[in-house]
């Protein structure tokens, strides 16, 4: 198994050391926010990994690929930004799992507007709308919406037609 | 039989799931590492002193700071709501918690490595710029609609 991104594990690490000498009570804050950090992505890896094994035992790779992939059209859009809006915890959690739905045909334009679509926190709306409004707040997740579907038509017209951002390059 | 490799075949499935977020454990690490870092260097008192009162400026500001900055959504709502209630213009605010959720600078080198890094910097820009967009469009229409 290759593990990826131990060079950068190891400056990180030699941050945390200058900061020790430099800051000791810094360091110590910074240890306990990562700590906690970790803390909360424990909490949302197992449902990750369980998900990507279900889809990979369950769902047929040509089903990928005809919902999510180049032919999808709206159906993909509908299930980039649903998936987009339900999915929780940090975003980089969920690479993983689309690393491997790239590798059954999902197109890169859905993954951007998944990206951008997660930007709308169902459970925090309610506290959105106390400190800015109703009016505010469904404005915003309706411009959230629409600026999801066209980042995503964008990167399929950037990324589709040359194939430039495969990820072989 | 088949009933048996079926569940051979999903416990294997799950396996490799768990592999590959596991080769991807120091990459991850090192992200929630500096997002350590920047929560215990960086404080609210100094991302609020970023904005200057011009709502242009602040409005790029907003979007910098909010894609640099790192913690829960809600944060960046509580900080929002501070923000506005020290005079600063609703597009900074806006493009602010935006930015906070969509933008990520310190996930760049993980999103390079696993998505591509043409990608990441194609989505990243665009993200960027709808945030601008997205950000004056909603306030422009709540002035509109009244």
């Amino acid at each position: 198994m290759k593990f990826r991104g131990l060079r950068l594990l190891l400056v990180v690490g030699l941050m945390y050391l200058l900061l020790f000498f430099y800051d000791e009570a810094k360091m110590s804050v910074a240890v306990k926010k990562a700590a906690m950090l970790f803390g909360e992505l424990m909490l949302i890896f197992p449902l990750v990994i369980v998900v990507m094994a279900l889809i990979t035992y369950y769902v047929d790779p040509r089903k990928i690929a005809s919902h999510l992939g180049e032919e999808s059209g709206l159906r993909g859009w509908m299930i980039a930004l649903s998936a987009g809006i339900i999915s929780h915890g940090p975003m980089y959690a969920w690479y993983p799992m689309l690393e491997d739905l790239i590798k059954h045909g999902l197109k890169k334009g859905l993954i951007a507007t998944f990206f951008y679509a997660r930007s709308i926190k169902i459970p925090l709306l309610p506290i959105m709308v106390a400190y800015f409004g109703f009016g505010f707040t469904l404005i915003l997740t309706l411009y959230i919406l629409l600026a999801s579907v066209i980042q995503g038509l964008l990167i399929d017209q950037i990324c589709g037609r040359s194939k430039k951002c495969d990820l072989e390059e | 039989m088949k009933q048996n490799s079926k569940k051979i075949s999903f416990r294997k499935s799950l396996k490799r799931s768990a592999l590959s977020f596991a080769s991807m454990m120091p990459m991850i690490l090192s992200i929630v590492g500096l997002m350590g870092l920047f929560q215990a260097m960086v404080s609210k008192e100094l991302l609020a002193s970023l904005f200057t009162g011009d709502p242009v400026k602040d409005t790029l500001i907003g979007t910098v700071a909010g894609g640099i900055a790192v913690g829960q959504a809600l944060v960046s709502y509580i900080l929002g709501g501070e923000l506005l209630e020290q005079g600063i213009s609703i597009y900074a605010v806006t493009a602010f918690i935006l930015a906070w959720v969509t933008l990520g600078i310190v996930q760049l080198p993980l999103e390079a490595e696993v998505l591509g890094l043409r990608f990441t910097i194609y989505r990243n820009i665009l993200a960027f710029i709808s945030t601008i967009l997205v950000s004056i469009g909603t306030v422009w229409t709540i002035g509109v609609i009244g």
